[in-house]
């Protein structure tokens, strides 16, 4: 009886350190699947690379905050997303504009009358190119993207976006729906242009 | 009255149904339509298809070997 514990002892300093070096090997384990989804939240690579680093300085700062157990890559990508707001990256919300979208089809379709009556499923989606898809996600308006970029490039499921984004998950449903609908639109616009039009 | 038509249907449960967030009955229903419906089993397959086009292209772009370095340079120093 009478030892008290007031001052952290070495056994506990050593813990901490200990726990810490985890953390942050952990974290930086997952910083490639962090770059895939960030590298298309944002517009350009250097602002993804520079979200990247003020991302890791504040999880490596606030480290105790996050609960082991839970998921360290949802938690990475909710700090990078409201650093993404705060910074004022994303650009002013303008809640007149309905981005274009067509039904589910409507891809398939335009591909398949542009090619010549071959209609194997295979076939048609080659006639994509990677920049093709690339440059028609950047087209999708931020707030449809976000949703569309985390559950079906990262993987989220839809009760992991919500709270990465902060919004209700009706919310994902409904933005993922019509922004998978944007982003096909985008893409036959960009596979085959207006010639079909 | 619109008529029902099961291929309009099929296409507006198409992505939920390829996210496994239908009910059992909705799922049923799809499946069987996909089975009966040569226009809907393309465009299924097609978006099958897609999904993994999509991803391929939007993650070929591997995370710069300097971005990495900068990120662990971040750690805390070790006392």
């Amino acid at each position: 009886m009478g030892k008290t514990t007031r001052e952290p002892d070495a056994r506990q300093i050593a813990t901490e350190a200990r726990d810490r070096v985890r953390f942050e090997e952990e974290a930086l384990a997952l910083s490639d699947q962090v770059y895939r989804v960030a590298r298309h939240l944002v517009g350009s690579r250097e602002e993804a690379e520079d979200l990247m680093q003020e991302t890791y300085a504040r999880a490596f700062r606030s480290w105790r905050s996050f609960q082991p157990g839970t998921n360290l890559r949802a938690w990475l990508l909710r700090i990078l997303t409201n650093l993404n707001i705060d910074r004022g990256r994303r650009q002013q919300r303008s809640p007149d504009m309905q981005p274009l979208e067509e039904g589910d089809y409507f891809l398939y379709n335009k591909l398949e009358a542009a090619g010549d009556g071959d209609t194997d499923e295979e076939r048609v989606v080659e006639r994509l190119s990677q920049n093709d898809v690339v440059s028609a996600l950047s087209d999708v308006p931020h707030d449809f993207r976000d949703v569309v970029v985390l559950v079906d490039i990262g993987d989220f499921t839809y009760a992991d976006a919500a709270q990465i984004l902060d919004i209700p998950i009706g919310t994902v449903m409904s933005r993922l729906h019509r922004g998978r609908r944007i982003l096909k639109k985008s893409m036959a616009d960009q596979a085959v242009g207006g010639e079909l039009a | 009255m619109t008529a029902y038509d099961p291929c309009a249907h099929c296409e507006e449960v198409m992505q939920p149904f390829m996210d496994r967030v239908l009910t059992d009955a909705e799922r049923a229903q799809a499946e069987a339509h996909l089975d009966e419906c040569t226009y809907c089993r393309k465009r299924y397959r097609f978006e099958e298809n897609l999904r993994v086009f999509v991803r391929q292209a939007v993650t070929a772009e591997p995370m710069p070997v300097e971005l990495k370095q900068k990120l662990a340079a971040l750690r805390t120093p070790l006392q």
